[in-house]
């Protein structure tokens, strides 16, 4: 369970969030939608540990996160996606998934030239658990394929299967199906629904109002750094009042 | 055949210290000029404690590559704990304090320098020897950075050079792994000064200065940043054309600066006209013994 | 040793001789804060001012004017083609910071060698004498010198400071500073703004050279040596604060030169790198890292 409290950030004179108050429950899907600016990605970004927050905790398990680097709270189980998917050109599909395991032991050059049996067995576990993912998320023959050769939604696929690689208990997918249709949005919803269903909690960013509305248990809407309604999707999606922020602005 | 053997040498100990500044700059992806300064504190290190302590000659070599390994991390870590840019910054404090130091105590000799270091293997097996433990230190160093480069630790640092925020969110350390392959690379340039000072016996400050930092920067990029073999053909051209200029004969006073002319003019030209070096990198990672070949 | 007359003349002799520190440093801080780039290409730009004047006085025996005229043409055209041929063509090729920082430092060598082969490694100097007339003010020795170097740098900081205030293409490099794409939606066009900073840059150290080279001697490495303080004094000052720079470039060449009364002189060069060392260690903070962003993406 992810817990954030009073969370609050400024840039100068810019509030990206603003007292922000957010459970994330395991096997439960939030979806967090709002307009453009309303500090979505912002706040993945102060969960994640890429801003420090000038006020708030956030928790993971109980395990309190705050002051922990961007790799250390991804060491103890929080994963996510970025907008602009990010992968690693240089690597291959499936190199792009080992490199997510959330234990890598060859990250240490010490380990690389002293335990050489631990590594290859540390690399032969990760590779046979890519290929697992590569199958869950239907493309079992991209492995070795280059990122420049997939098609963008199959790149966003990727992204997804590559956080999947970190067994995560916290699961952030910050606009998973823009750009994305057709077969690749029928497997991300189903790799979305799997990963709920393994008791991770879920918190996806999306403009797509119909993902949001399949998908999601809970919603909360965000405007300015704060959160100004929460409830089932249904119920925000019928508020006149937050329509017009969404699309008035 | 002394001559030839001082050359072969030469290139030796460049290959060495042109690979493993290359593991550094093209792998690692940081950005230093340092490179000198360990190569001389592993020489000055080994020198010392063999010269004036009696330290028996391989574990005053094994000293200095320790000793430069040491420094570089006191040098790094509080560069890098900031960012890659700051290393860098440190870098250019780091060489050129270094030097001023050196040149201002009496131990190191100041700006005279050291002499009459203990020789190795020569005495007992002659030169031919010592030219045979330098090319396999040097065929090691190149073996070693090519087996780095195409293990799980490559796969690492490949994807840490492509987007390293990416990176640190799926748990790796960037911080962790650059301080390493800087620690390392520096640790190879230490070995390599103090193989340097029990061949030629003499070692000043003025051999590690900051030109020394565009010698060893122009092999690496003339000769292809980020490939296994690209440094040891950019170490074994710009250790061989500067021999081939002496055959013209000219005054030492237009020598230097005529050599410095190539090697700054190659740089320039292989940066606009040929970005990738001699030896072009794979823009992909790929495994050791993977179908699709590596090297 | 530490009587006032020695002190105070310490501190003057400091503060006049900072003068040129912050001509570099304000040239250093200025590139690095309007053009995103570390320009140790400076140091080439730096050289051939020097030379320039040089071979002006003592080839073409022209006055002294007439040399920094002569300098100024020749460092503004090479700032000119190093921005055109150089960053210019890195830029549109997406070369990494490695790359241009690679680029930069190399060209500064190419053209100390290149100074090297025409005019050798013998120290020269820009008049043939270094010779200044010097007058005692309540004991204190004031050099001819002093006084107009000061006044100089006064002068062009108080001229940039104007023009990065009020002229339109000042603020235009303020916002190309502050965010170069947003800049270029507004119409202003960056490759414009870069050239200009580079020119500046140009003009600052031109005057930094002459100033420098008609009080003390120059070798062909001299300036890589001088751009050492430069750097330091930006970092110091914080990067993207010109004016941080400046005054950090006076602090610097003031502790320096004082640094005799209380260390042996042999270790005053080495002051500066415990200085960089301690800034990196204690004062990061100091130092706005997130302003020095990939300039050179597009």
């Amino acid at each position: 369970m992810l817990e954030v409290k009073s969370l609050s950030k400024s840039f100068g004179g810019i509030v990206v969030a603003d007292n922000v108050d957010l459970v994330m429950r395991p096997g439960r899907i939030v979806g967090l939608i709002g307009p453009n600016g309303a500090g979505k990605t912002s706040l993945f970004n102060l969960i994640s540990g890429l801003y420090a927050a000038n006020a708030g905790s956030v928790t993971l398990d109980g395990t309190p996160l705050d002051g922990l680097a961007l790799h250390q709270r991804a060491r103890r189980g929080l994963a996510r996606t970025w907008q602009h998917v990010r992968l690693f050109p240089s690597l291959s599909v499936i190199d792009n998934l080992i490199i997510g395991a959330r234990t890598y032991p060859a990250e240490s050059l010490l380990r690389l030239l002293f335990e050489p049996g631990k590594i290859r067995a540390a690399g032969a576990a990760a590779t046979a658990k890519a290929r697992d993912v590569l199958a869950r998320i239907g493309l079992p023959d991209a492995a070795d394929k280059s990122i420049g050769d997939l098609p963008y939604g199959q790149q966003k696929l990727v992204g997804v299967a590559r956080a999947l690689m970190n067994d995560a208990r916290c699961l952030l997918l910050d606009e998973p199906m823009a750009g994305v249709e057709g077969q690749a949005y029928q497997a991300m919803q189903r790799i979305v629904r799997e990963v709920a269903a393994a008791d991770v909690a879920v918190c996806v960013v999306e403009h797509n109002i119909a993902f949001i509305r399949d998908l999601c248990d809970e919603a909360v809407f965000m405007f300015q750094g704060r959160i100004l309604a929460r409830g089932s999707v249904q119920d925000l999606i019928a508020n006149p009042e937050l329509t017009e922020l969404y699309f008035g602005h | 055949m002394d001559y030839v053997y001082s050359i072969i040498i030469q290139i030796g100990l460049f290959v060495i210290l042109a690979s493993s500044f290359n593991l550094i700059i093209g792998y690692g992806g940081l950005i230093s000029i340092a490179h000198p300064i360990f190569y001389g504190l592993g020489a000055y290190t080994s020198g010392l404690l063999a010269r004036d302590l009696g330290v028996p000659v391989p574990l005053t070599i094994i000293a200095g590559a320790l000793l430069a390994m040491l420094a570089s991390v006191a040098m790094a870590l509080p560069a890098l704990r900031i960012s890659g840019d700051y290393l860098l910054i440190a870098s250019i404090g780091f060489q050129l304090g270094m030097i001023e130091l050196i040149k201002n105590l009496r131990f190191t000799g100041g700006a005279s320098g050291i002499s009459g270091i203990p020789a190795f293997l020569v005495p007992s097996f002659g030169r031919g020897s010592y030219v045979l433990l330098v090319c396999a230190v040097a065929l090691a160093v190149v073996g070693l950075v090519r087996w780095i480069a195409h293990s799980d630790y490559g796969r690492a640092i490949s994807a840490m050079r492509d987007d390293e925020q990416a990176f640190a969110a799926l748990g790796r350390d960037a911080k962790w792994i650059k301080l390493s392959i800087f620690a390392f690379g520096s640790a190879i340039a230490g070995l390599a000064g103090a193989l340097y000072a029990h061949y030629f016996r003499f070692v000043t400050s003025e051999q590690f200065e900051i030109l020394m930092s565009s010698t060893i920067l122009t092999m690496v990029v003339v000769g292809g940043l980020n490939t296994p073999w690209g440094p040891v053909i950019g170490a074994i051209l710009l250790q061989l054309l500067p021999q081939a200029i002496t055959f013209l004969n000219l005054p030492p006073v237009v020598l230097g600066p005529l050599q410095g002319l190539l090697f700054t003019g190659l740089v320039l030209i292989f940066m606009f006209l040929r970005p990738g070096g001699l030896v072009r990198a794979d823009g992909q990672w790929r495994a050791t013994g993977s179908r699709q070949g590596g090297g | 040793m530490f009587n006032f007359t020695t002190v105070a003349q310490i501190l003057w002799t400091s503060l006049a001789t900072s003068s040129y520190y912050v001509l570099f440093a304000v040239a250093f801080a200025l590139v690095l804060k309007v053009n995103g780039v570390f320009n140790f290409a400076q140091a080439g730009l730096m050289t051939i001012a020097f030379y320039s004047a040089h071979a002006a006085i003592a080839g073409l025996g022209v006055s002294g004017h007439m040399a920094l005229a002569i300098a100024l043409v020749a460092t503004l055209g090479s700032a000119w083609g190093l921005e055109k041929f150089g960053f210019a063509s890195l830029r549109r090729n997406h070369a990494s910071p490695m790359f241009v920082f690679i680029f930069t430092i190399v060209a500064s060598e190419f053209i100390a060698y290149v100074a090297m082969l025409l005019f050798g490694t013998w120290p020269k100097t820009i008049f043939a004498q270094l010779f200044w007339p010097v007058r005692l003010v309540a004991d204190i020795a004031i050099s001819a010198w002093d006084l107009p170097a000061i006044a100089t740098t006064f002068g062009m900081l108080l001229g940039l400071w104007l023009f990065l205030r009020f002229s339109r293409w000042g603020q235009f490099m303020v916002a190309v500073s502050d965010n170069a794409e947003l800049a270029e939606l507004y119409g202003i066009n960056r490759r414009q703004i870069y050239l200009l900073t580079m020119l500046i840059a140009a003009t600052f150290s031109t005057a930094g050279m002459f100033l420098y080279g008609t009080r003390a001697q120059v070798q062909p490495l001299t300036s890589l040596e001088i751009m050492l303080f430069a750097v330091l004094a930006t970092i110091l000052g914080g990067i993207g604060r010109i004016w941080g720079a400046a005054a950090a470039a006076v602090l610097l060449g003031v502790v320096q030169n004082s640094s005799i009364l209380v260390i042996p002189s042999e270790w005053q060069g080495f002051l500066l790198y415990v200085f960089l060392f301690a800034t990196i260690i204690f004062f990061p903070q100091g130092i706005r890292l997130p302003a020095l962003k990939r300039r050179l993406a597009r």
